[in-house]
């Protein structure tokens, strides 16, 4: 009962130029099925059976750096000598250490997520 | 100091362009830039695309009983942050992999180009798409094109090769690596006698966006009180106009570290604000003491009508029951037992003892309604004047000294146990402190107290232990904030001296201070993020090393050749300084003396939709390269013609149909295993 309307609206929309019969071949098989991810459709790819000299998307990822990372103040941005054992922040010098220890806990998970560090075990 | 302002720059809606017959007739071929970011469209005959819009659609969610809101596409959301939550992409990363969205943006392309013909779109489309974009995101693209728009024609192309393309247009043999920074992506593509080598390009998975969000969870953290003022469009806003990539970031932020470099180069942007709208803190007393006046009024009116209220339902049942008492007296027995069943009541003996009560309920409110009526708000006045009794100005001079001096003391206790108590709920937070040691302690004794004969609570200070053990410790009291206000007040009326400190200013200046952003080392800190991928947590080299890396990739001499035209394209490279990093960098990594030469594109962001243009007018190369929808037939969506500007083009080994029927937790082991190697 309720679908009919919605659809003249939806043809009525429609513009001129696309074929009114068009609909995508993954959305005819079942309503259901969504699109595939990127992450879906790279892992999808690398599992086919690719010719010696072929090159696809994932084989171009960057190399992993070999450098490590250099500590930067989480607060101010400055080369960090430092780590709050508590808070496992980054501090450069003493006043930023009060200021760290007076942060909430949330900008404190916040700066760690932002920088990748947050653990949630621990 | 230089206050600046966010401009939110607004967008203007796109309108619709005249479809002429000239276009109609020849069939121009459209070109579309789709990037991740902007996505520019024109013809081939114009000088500069028709549209550029931000490659972004607002879908309203739906509403139950709602009808559905208008979807918006591009340049037609004009205030982005209001839909900030209903924004989608048709991008996962710098492929297209939601196609719906792809077809809603087609479709506003198409309509604002006032294309009008019936059932198909008669232009070949000369489109960009990802380096080594996978055959099965092709697939559907062309599905989409052909199928959906019915185009006689499709050519694609790779952005950043049509932009290094444009840019040596005088020798199209030419060897060079491309370095191409997107939004989401930054490519580096060694380019060897004018052909993409993919066996040696490198893809690192920063961009703009990574810089802007970067920027904005950095000032949204410093500024907490800011966190829905700072968006992300304003964030961006600042990384396109006020932030910079440093040649040597290390010796850059020693720099800032000083205080004189800091005060001289931060840069002072000033929220909109209001000043009258900080909400129950910027009252007076006065129109504090009104609003509670004004409350208090309307509780009693409340309360006055829900009494009448129950006035009239207890007369209400009071002159039933006396009828059903009538209905005895008359004799009525039959009737007078169905009236009594009606009420839910046993038998006659009741109906009296009710009768009464309910004359005495009625008694009650009528005296409570005139009480009230008589006394006045009772509780408005009375503690207001006991503070001024209390803080009555001593005549005397020195008297009034030490009255001043008493009331700083007074405040200045009430201050430190304040503090203490907040040092303290600090300490109990944490595990080894003494202080929750000492908790843990008196909580062990309760709990072995309880055991034996139990005389706790005899006491009233039995009770203390509670506040002892308390965690969250006693919460600072209103009734002490309301005190410390009250003395705060008196010093700030006698005594000159007095400034409260960390106190909420009051004058409109104060209030715009507060509503001031400092951006100092966040505007070098941001784009750092391309060089320093470990900024953001991610494990990925940086840009002058993933360059290396691929130079490294090959012989000492061709190395050196690609090294010699290192070319730089992409929006993202148009914040300053870029080349400068690279340079020096780059020189420091390359052999002592070996030539290093490093250009920007002429137009980074507009470069690529230019030399596709430029395409689309030469015949002869839309003839070699354009796949006609008879051969998407033929050989499938993922079909292309190999060209210099293209992706190199690989077959599937199997066809992609049998991908889609393939069972989903194939996928899903895929997944599991790549997991396990990271």
């Amino acid at each position: 009962m309720n679908t009919a309307p919605e659809d003249d609206a939806k043809e009525e929309k429609r513009p001129i130029f696309k074929d009114p019969s068009f609909q995508h071949t993954i959305k005819t098989s079942s309503k259901k099925k969504t699109w595939r991810s990127l992450k879906q459709i790279i892992a999808q790819e690398r599992s086919l059976p690719w010719p010696e000299d072929a090159v696809h998307y994932s084989s171009i990822s960057a190399p992993p750096s070999f450098k490590p990372a250099k500590k930067y103040s989480d607060i101010s941005g400055l080369p960090a000598k430092y780590t709050d054992p508590q808070s496992k922040l980054f501090y450069a010098c003493a006043d930023e250490f009060a200021t760290v220890r007076s942060l909430p806990s949330d900008i404190t998970a916040g700066y760690l997520t932002l920088r990748g560090a947050n653990n949630p075990i621990g | 100091m230089e206050i600046l302002q966010f401009k939110d720059n607004k967008t203007v809606p796109d309108v619709i362009h005249l479809y002429s017959n000239s276009i109609k007739t020849c069939s121009v071929p459209l070109v579309i830039d789709n990037g991740s970011y902007n996505c520019r469209v024109g013809w081939a005959t114009s000088d500069s695309p028709q549209l550029s819009f931000k490659n972004v659609i607002a879908k309203p969610r739906k509403e139950r009983g709602k009808k559905d809101g208008e979807t918006q596409v591009g340049n037609n959301i004009t205030n982005i942050e209001a839909v900030r939550f209903q924004l989608k992409t048709q991008f996962d990363r710098n492929v297209v992999t939601h196609y719906e969205v792809q077809e809603q943006i087609l479709n506003y392309v198409f309509t604002h180009l006032g294309i009008d013909t019936e059932g198909s779109v008669n232009h070949p489309i000369i489109m960009t798409e990802a380096f080594l974009n996978p055959n099965y995101c092709r697939m559907l693209m062309s599905e989409l094109l052909f199928e959906c728009y019915g185009v006689p024609g499709v050519m694609f192309g790779v952005d950043s090769l049509l932009s290094y393309h444009k840019d040596c247009n005088k020798d199209p043999l030419r060897t060079g690596l491309v370095v191409c920074c997107g939004y989401h992506t930054t490519h580096v593509i060694p380019v060897i006698n004018g052909r993409a080598d993919a066996h040696h390009a490198r893809r690192m998975d920063i961009g703009g966006s990574h810089m802007i969000s970067y920027l904005h969870k950095l000032l949204q953290l410093k500024y907490p009180a800011h966190f829905a003022a700072i968006t992300l469009s304003r964030a961006e806003e600042l990384l396109h106009q006020h932030c910079n990539i440093v040649e040597d970031y290390s010796s850059e932020l020693n720099s800032w570290s000083d205080g004189d470099f800091y005060d001289r180069n931060v840069l002072c942007i000033q929220l909109p604000y209001s000043a009258g709208s900080s909400g129950s803190l910027g009252l007076t007393p006065e129109q504090q003491r009104e609003r509670r006046r004004e409350l208090a009024r309307r509780l009693t009116e409340i309360n006055a009508r829900k009494r009448e209220e129950k006035l009239a339902e207890d007369e209400e049942q009071l002159n039933q029951l006396l009828a059903i008492q009538d209905l005895q007296e008359e004799g009525e027995e039959t009737e007078f037992q169905n009236a009594l069943k009606d009420f839910g009541l046993g038998s006659g003996d009741e109906l009296p003892k009710i009768i009464g009560q309910i004359q005495v309920r009625i008694e009650k409110t009528r005296q409570k309604i005139v009480a009230a009526n008589t006394t006045e708000d009772p509780m408005s006045e009375e503690p207001k004047q006991k503070i001024i009794k209390q803080f009555q100005t001593p005549k005397d001079e020195e008297d009034f000294k030490s009255w001043i001096a008493d009331v700083r003391k007074k405040r200045e206790e009430l201050l430190e146990k304040r503090l203490s108590r907040r040092q303290r709920r600090q300490e109990m937070a944490k595990r080894r402190t003494p202080a929750s040691v000492e908790r843990m302690r008196l909580i062990n004794q309760l709990a072995r107290n309880e055991k034996r004969d139990d005389d706790f609570g005899m006491r009233d200070e039995d009770w203390d232990v509670y506040k002892a053990i308390n965690k969250g410790g006693d919460s600072d009291s209103e009734g002490e904030a309301e005190k410390l206000m009250e003395l705060e007040q008196v010093l700030r009326a006698h005594d000159p001296g007095f400034s409260a400190n960390g106190e909420a200013n009051s004058g409109a200046e104060e209030a715009g201070e507060a509503h001031r952003l400092h951006v100092g080392v966040e505007r070098i800190r941001a784009p750092e993020v391309l060089f320093q991928p470990s900024l953001i947590g991610s494990h990925q080299a940086g840009l002058a090393d993933t360059i290396d890396y691929v130079l490294k990739s090959y012989d000492a001499d061709t190395a050196s050749i690609l090294a010699s035209d290192i070319y730089l394209t992409g929006g993202t490279s148009r914040i300053p300084g870029l080349k400068e990093r690279l340079t020096r960098e780059i020189t420091a990594l390359r052999p002592f003396r070996s030539h290093l030469s490093i250009r920007l594109s002429s137009s980074p962001s507009i470069n690529a939709w230019l030399a596709a243009r430029d395409l689309a007018r030469d015949s002869r190369i839309l003839e070699q390269c354009l796949v006609t929808k008879q051969e998407y037939h033929e050989k499938g969506g993922e079909y292309i013609k190999d060209h210099s500007i293209s992706n190199p083009y690989f077959p599937s080994p199997l066809p992609l149909s049998v991908m889609e029927t393939m069972p989903n937790n194939s996928i899903s082991n895929q997944e599991d295993i790549e997991i396990d190697i990271v």
